[in-house]
């Protein structure tokens, strides 16, 4: 009787350590099906008091320029080319939101930035993300105070980009490292180093005519593919203010 | 007031860990890649509260840095927990400064553990599209985090160890008195 009672006390749903585990388990489940919005709400108010001030205001006009120019050329050749087509996807600047960034993680496998700007202040998921110098990246993930942008180099990341000088889309897919690799479903493709990647007219995800890159390297053609390699205009490690451009849904 | 601090402090350490790797201090950094983070907590933990604890804290930090963490489709999890595993197995060394370079040498066979992990993940789901071999350069994020895991390892875990083993050692204490 004695030795029942014994191995019936020892049952580990009658220790108190396994039912805290228990629910240790719980809320760290809850956190990951959340997205781990509490902690960067958290996060948010602990950096407030380091957040970026405005000290960049020189290598922001200085890009700013060099992104007009390029940005003026591409949107006069794409303005007569809609004249001839009928109609495609307009891209929206006036109802920026313009955030700062609080958490950077530009290296390793996890390339992503956190902005001070979240579900509270309109940024939805999809939102493109850019910074002096072009495309940073979309958002994939907000909380109310904050919101998650994957960069281009993330190795999740897939874009569809227009080569302008060569007129053909082509596919940027991040690697980890900091060129991500332009992918031309074509092997005669006449790709060169130093021609300018955007963000693609025919894309449904990203706004036409946002400069991306150029290209750096380019490899020999490999299974009537020919890639290579895109050094980004906009550089996230350095960029602390950046404009997330509202979705603009088709009605 | 303070012996309630003392006795929460693995706790509290644990719950700075996604701060820290959120955070991504620059300037401890190279070429812009941060230690793992993790493990500098895991092996001390590990090693005083053996295997099964260890793979249940591994299990722990890997659903929280997952869901800080963008990329949906890899996970931190499984490195680990398999980490935790291995530092409970290993015993403590009565040589200090052998201890200090011995947890050098073990973190950073753990983060390359994990950053092998993670990224055959990477090379796995890639695979069908024929454009794993974009990945083979990103090699130099496993190597330039065990690097700095390898690095940094000894100057934080055998201090970590210390705090935990000093707040063990009163519980011990505390239970047979």
């Amino acid at each position: 009787m004695l030795d029942i009672r014994r191995i019936s006390t020892n049952r580990w749903w009658h220790k108190k350590n396994s039912w805290i585990f228990f629910g240790i388990f719980l809320f760290l489940l809850f956190i990951r099906i959340s997205k781990g919005s509490i902690y960067k709400d958290f996060y948010y108010f602990i950096s407030k008091p380091f957040w970026p001030g405005q000290f960049q205001k020189e290598v922001i006009l200085k890009s700013i320029e060099q992104e007009s120019l390029i940005k003026v050329d591409l949107l006069k050749k794409d303005n007569i080319r809609l004249r001839e087509i009928l109609s495609l996807q307009e891209s929206s600047n006036d109802d920026n939101i313009s955030a700062a960034v609080i958490s950077r993680k530009t290296g390793s496998w996890w390339r992503q930035i956190i902005l001070n700007k979240g579900s509270r202040d309109g940024v939805e998921i999809g939102s493109t993300v850019v910074g002096p110098g072009g495309l940073l990246g979309r958002v994939k993930n907000t909380s109310l105070f904050t919101s998650s942008v994957s960069l281009l180099t993330s190795p999740e990341s897939k874009l569809g980009v227009w080569v302008d000088r060569i007129q053909i889309n082509g596919l940027l897919v991040g690697s980890g490292d900091d060129h991500p690799n332009l992918i031309i479903y074509s092997k005669n493709a006449d790709i060169k180093v130093g021609d300018f990647v955007s963000s693609s007219p025919a894309s449904t995800l990203l706004p036409p005519n946002i400069p991306i890159g150029i290209v750096k390297s380019v490899e020999e053609p490999f299974q009537a593919k020919k890639m290579a390699k895109v050094l980004l205009l906009a550089k996230p490690q350095v960029i602390d203010w950046v404009q997330i451009l509202k979705l603009k849904l088709n009605e | 007031m303070n012996n309630f601090y003392k006795k929460r402090l693995s706790i509290v350490i644990f719950i700075f860990i996604p701060i820290i790797f959120l955070w991504h201090p620059n300037w401890l950094g190279f070429l812009r890649i941060q230690p793992y983070w993790p493990l500098f907590w895991l092996l001390p933990w590990s090693m005083i509260n053996r295997s099964i604890n260890g793979a249940i804290l591994g299990l722990f930090l890997g659903l929280i840095l997952d869901s800080i963490t963008l990329d949906s489709n890899f996970t931190q999890i499984p490195g680990l927990i398999l980490c935790g595993v291995w530092f409970g197995r290993i015993k403590m060394h009565s040589d200090l400064l052998v201890g200090h370079f011995r947890h050098g040498l073990i973190c950073a066979f753990g983060s390359f553990l994990c950053g092998t992990l993670y990224f055959l993940q990477i090379l796995f789901n890639n695979f069908s599209d024929n454009n794993f071999l974009l990945f083979i350069p990103s090699v130099q994020n496993i190597l330039a985090e065990v690097f700095l895991t390898g690095l940094f390892a000894p100057l934080i875990c055998s201090q970590l160890l210390r705090f935990f083993k000093s707040f063990m050692g009163e519980k011990h204490d505390n239970k047979f008195s």
